[in-house]
């Protein structure tokens, strides 16, 4: 279990990542590296170069300015759990957060990262989704915006081309209350089904990850009767081509959307703290 | 004996663990640290077929990639595990013409290091055409598709028992039931995965082999036997070991490759696995089928059991003991447990197939055993509404029964069982846990206690381990008192340097810090069978304890004659030796040992020079039951299907204790083990006979975080045997599945579930729950 062998070269800006990605194809960014050095161990990817980012500063920063969330692609999933303006404002996100892996891999792990890896059980593709957000990422041409319903193609596939690099996601305020929830078969694993949902009253929209291949906002109603509700549910997941479609697999994508929209009926606080009472130590 | 010796000062203490400080500051030294100079290392190219005939090989680019030494098939060395005829059949340590199993060594490529070595196997190309693999054990009993081995049945082991008077007991017996109980392959997962270095010294012609093992002398002879060399031309060095659980009590391909490899190439040879080769090719355990038939009373009372146990051992049988052997045949003659079933029929298949080789893992029968036999317990209470427990209670051997004779015809020597329950059941608040369980089932909350009463047979003439069936102990008190003792024990965790410390400080009157442990040299060590089967406390620490009286007998004998006393009046303590009530007639142990080195003229006549000797020590009965009780207490959610384990208590028997701690140590092991077995780990294979759970992300282990507080208390029924030890290293986990799996069946009673499988997983909790819906 040793990777192949590649070359390796530390920037610390994007035109320098991004001229170094330009020049060799087969290049790979490496951040949090907590998917990528798995995968080169296994020998599933060979990268001649790894391109590590790790030291450009400007993809760094949290910025709320009242109307976005602008989360650099370099701020660790550990960083967006524990900062103060997204648990006030986007506790959705913090609640997300907490469940990706373990400490030691969310002191790594970066959201650009898992954006780019595009694995369809991680919680980050599927908050983009649910939320609207753009996701801006640099190539020789500069910079372009993707919107996240757009950015993901498939399982570990996106739009982003080889000599690109995510640098930031934009999150709108969203104008309704969101809820999250997630099961895995123990904490911190990939999620066996996990769903973000969001309350406009009456309808609605979820999304579900660990489901289908890809992340996918769907609309739906959503009546106060809990079993008008589980039908809704089943009715959305009808849109989803399911992977490893099974029973157990759509009962648990209806028990996390329903879960999920109890969630998004807590107030910010409540909500941060009820979810971690509710059978998630932390 | 002497009055210190009956009132030990060290043995039954809570002693912190002497290992502990390397092991928990990164200092310890496992097999991957040894690095020599020159050293090369192996990859080998496995076979990602379970079933296919080698065609041929292109091994030229491998050959002439960098840092390549060597490039190594069956040719080079063709070398049969099982030359003996035990079996009909015995793997090649590089698959010859065939594969059988996906992870099979093919070929073994030795470079200057790992990268290079993995780098030149990429190239390697070996064409193979497949065959139909063997993937069902039920099919394979009928030679169905074929046979694994075409010289060789499928089944390589059969055997049948029955009880007299079996049929017409079972045949009058007013009620029946039947169940299929099934197993899935686990594997031990050692946080050290196994490993096997070998250094040839070109001045002695010796070779050093490092080993990662449960039995130094063992794999010193099976390398000696099986690569033709001199017994003493092998010396067997086992470095820290990470973890072992019966997976490393075997003789593996890679270990002899090794070896070859160093011989042939005049150099050190290193083979460290990775995490994925463990998954595939570390023995597999536990994959047994038993189909239950129980005859019984209406006042729950079990008359008798009919049982086909199978088992698939895998592609050949593992090296030098089958696992799929050892988990049925000990299974078939204790599987009426704790319990006064009078009798009992079985047939045991165990069959070849186109997966790993299945070996021990802790516990090997036991787990498989006692979930059947709780199972059925719990199935007969359910059928006639009656109290689990109290149809345990109706059908518990009793004390006044020992020694008693089960079914099977083993000779349980006393227990507690039906003392180790009822205090268990106190401990856990049975008493009001029914009305807290329906409590909270009228809010959609299912909550379930499950209770495992196991017995567990330690310290057997055979195991693991080997048969042999005692262990020795040199020991050596040196010229300035310290004690210095070799014991043929294998440790990979168990703590055997403090707890035989402490029975030898005890026996020859020094303190603990005085007393070094050494293990796993078979230049240094006597000849001991190693580490397995629960037997190195009562035969290990019983020949310490034989070692050190014998000692201690000597230090006396020196003592009275040089303070001119009777042998019955001196006394040993704190490294002195006196006389007693006259505590200035006193010499220290130091004094004693220097006469007995320098000053020999003052050696009484007939005493040898020195203070050194090698004790030996064989139960003299062939087998001691521990005992005990686990009861979990889990909540089911019936809406994700997850399991928590919310409450967990142990009464643990195992005779006399060394050190509770380490005791204790050992049930929390177990238990979280019992919750991987229970809920998460399962080697799947594909219909293909590709084995899917590869990482750790496939194969699920339990976390801290899944383990609950455990609250444990001790029983003690000692043994006959030295120091009235009994073993203890797997009870925990023989009780642990069937006590949470149990609890689960209780929790969904509602849904008429009856927990029949191990691991019990969301999804089939889910199934359970909806399809009543």
């Amino acid at each position: 279990m040793k990777p192949a062998a590649f070359e390796y070269q530390r920037v610390t800006t994007v035109a320098e990542a991004v001229k170094l990605l330009r020049d060799a194809p087969d290049a790979k960014v490496i951040a949090g590296g907590q998917s990528l050095v798995p995968l080169m161990n296994f020998r599933l990817t060979r990268p001649s170069l790894l391109v590590d980012v790790n030291g450009i500063k400007a993809l760094q920063h949290v910025v709320w300015d009242g109307t976005y969330l602008r989360i650099g692609s370099l701020v660790r999933h550990q960083q967006i759990a524990d900062h103060a303006e997204i648990q006030k404002h986007f506790p959705v996100l913090a609640v997300a957060a907490r469940h990706i892996g373990h400490w030691a891999i969310r002191n790594r792990g970066t959201i650009g990262g898992s954006l780019a890896h595009a694995d369809p059980a991680s919680e980050w593709p599927a908050a983009t989704v649910a939320l609207q957000a753009e996701i801006d990422v640099e190539g020789p041409q500069g910079i372009r915006t993707v919107p996240a319903s757009e950015f993901f193609q498939g399982y570990y596939s996106t739009v982003l081309q080889p000599d690109e690099l995510v640098v930031a996601v934009r999150i709108p305020y969203p104008k309704f209350r969101l809820g999250f929830a997630e099961i895995a078969r123990r904490l911190g694993d990939f999620a066996l089904a996990g769903a973000f949902v969001e309350d406009d009253g009456g309808q609605g929209f979820v999304t579900w990850f660990g489901i289908a291949d890809k992340p996918v906002r769907v609309h739906t109603v959503l009546p106060d009767n809990m079993e008008a509700r589980r039908e809704a549910w089943q009715q959305a997941l009808g849109t989803l081509a399911i992977a490893d479609d099974s029973k157990s697999r759509r009962h648990l994508a209806v028990q996390m959307a329903e879960r999920a929209w109890q969630h998004s009926r807590l107030e910010g606080g409540k909500y941060l703290s009820e979810e971690a009472a509710g059978g998630d130590p932390l | 004996m002497t009055e210190q010796a009956m009132r030990p000062q060290f043995m039954g203490a809570r002693v912190k663990r002497v290992e502990d400080p390397r092991l928990l500051t990164g200092q310890a030294r496992y097999l991957d640290d040894i690095d020599l100079p020159g050293m090369l290392e192996i990859a080998f190219v496995r076979s990602p077929y379970p079933s296919a005939r080698i065609t041929g090989m292109e091994l030229n680019a491998v050959k002439s990639a960098a840092g390549v030494r060597a490039v190594l098939t069956f040719e080079d060395c063709p070398i049969l595990l099982w030359q003996r005829d035990s079996y009909q059949v015995g793997q090649p340590v590089l698959a010859h013409n065939e594969v059988r199993y996906v992870g099979e060594p093919v070929v073994a490529v030795v470079a200057e290091d790992r990268y290079q070595a993995e780098d030149a196997a990429e190239l390697a190309v070996v064409h193979y055409e497949p065959l139909q693999p063997v993937l069902d054990m039920v099919q394979a009993i009928e030679e169905l598709p074929r046979r694994v081995h075409s010289h060789a049945s499928n089944v390589f082991y059969h055997k049948e028992y029955t009880t007299q008077g079996f049929s017409d007991a079972f045949a009058q017996a007013p009620r029946h039931l039947a169940a299929t109980f099934r197993t899935t392959r686990q594997t031990a997962v050692t946080l050290e995965p196994r490993g096997t270095a070998a250094m040839p010294d070109p001045a002695s012609g010796r070779m050093t082999v490092y080993a990662s093992t449960q039995s130094p002398h063992r794999i010193r002879g099976d390398l000696a036997e099986l690569l033709g060399w001199p017994e003493n031309q092998v010396r067997v060095i086992v470095p820290e070991v990470g973890g072992g659980f019966g997976m490393k009590a075997n003789t593996y391909p890679e270990d002899v490759v090794v070896v070859w490899a160093a011989r042939h190439l005049g150099k050190p040879v290193k083979w460290v696995s990775d995490r994925t080769e463990s998954l595939l090719t570390d023995v597999h355990a536990r994959d047994d089928i038993h189909e239950v038939e129980v005859a019984y009373q209406d006042d729950g009372r079990i008359i008798a059991i009919r049982d086909h146990l199978m088992a698939d051992g895998g592609a050949y049988p593992a090296y030098p003991f089958s696992g799929a052997v050892g988990e049925t045949s000990l299974a078939s003659r204790v599987l009426t447990g704790p319990y006064q079933i009078p009798y009992i029929e079985t047939v045991i298949d165990c069959t070849y197939s186109n997966k790993t080789p299945l070996g021990a893992y802790r516990g090997v029968w036991g787990p498989i055993a006692s979930f059947v036999q709780e199972g059925i317990v719990d199935r007969v209470a359910r059928s006639l509404s009656l109290d689990p427990a109290e149809v345990r209670r109706i059908n518990m051997i009793r004390p006044d029964q020992f020694p008693f004779r089960n079914a099977a015809g083993m000779i349980y020597d006393a227990g507690s069982y039906g003392e180790s329950m009822e205090e268990a059941l106190r401990l856990i608040n049975y008493k009001d846990f029914r009305v807290r369980q329906s409590a909270l089932r009228a809010q959609g909350r299912y909550r379930g206690i499950g209770i495992s009463v196991f017995v567990e047979p330690t310290a057997m003439a055979s195991s693991e381990a080997g048969s042999v069936g005692y262990e020795s102990v040199f020991i050596r008190v040196e010229p300035t008192g310290k004690v210095t003792a070799a014991m043929g024990l294998g440790p990979t965790g168990q703590g055997h340097e403090t707890t035989m410390a402490q029975l030898i400080a005890d026996q020859v009157g020094v303190n603990l810090e005085d007393v070094v442990i050494l293990h796993g040299d078979t230049d240094s060590a006597p000849f001991g069978g190693g580490t397995g089967g629960s037997r190195s406390g009562p035969i290990g620490g019983g020949a310490a304890l034989v070692a050190g009286r014998e000692m201690r007998q000597r230090l006396v004998k020196l003592a009275a004659h040089l303070l001119e006393a009777a042998e019955e009046d001196i006394e040993l303590g704190h490294g002195q030796a006196w006389v007693a009530g006259v505590p200035d007639r006193a010499m220290t142990i130091r004094q004693l040992a220097e006469i007995a080195y320098t000053h020999v003229k003052r050696i009484p006549p007939g005493m040898p020079i020195g203070l050194e000797l090698v004790a030996r020590y064989q139960p003299e009965q062939s087998v001691s039951f521990s005992n005990g009780t686990h009861i979990a207490e889990v909540e089911v959610d019936p809406l994700t299907g997850l399991v928590q384990v919310v409450n967990y208590v142990v009464v643990n028997d195992c005779g006399r204790l060394i050190n509770p701690l380490i005791v204790e140590g050992q049930i929390h092991g177990g238990v979280a083990q019992g919750i991987g077995s229970a809920f998460l780990e399962s080697l799947r294979y594909g219909d293909d006979g590709q084995l899917m759970t590869t990482s750790l992300s496939d194969y699920l282990l339990p976390e801290a975080t899944d383990v609950p507080r455990i609250t444990i208390e001790h029983l003690v029924t000692p043994s006959a045997g030295e120091g009235g030890i009994k073993g203890m290293g797997e009870g925990s986990l023989i009780g642990a599945p069937a006590a949470l799996v149990g609890a689960v069946s209780d929790a969904l009673a509602p849904f008429h579930v009856m927990v029949d499988r191990l691991p019990v997983t969301p999804d089939d909790v889910i199934e359970w729950v909806t399809a009543r819906v």
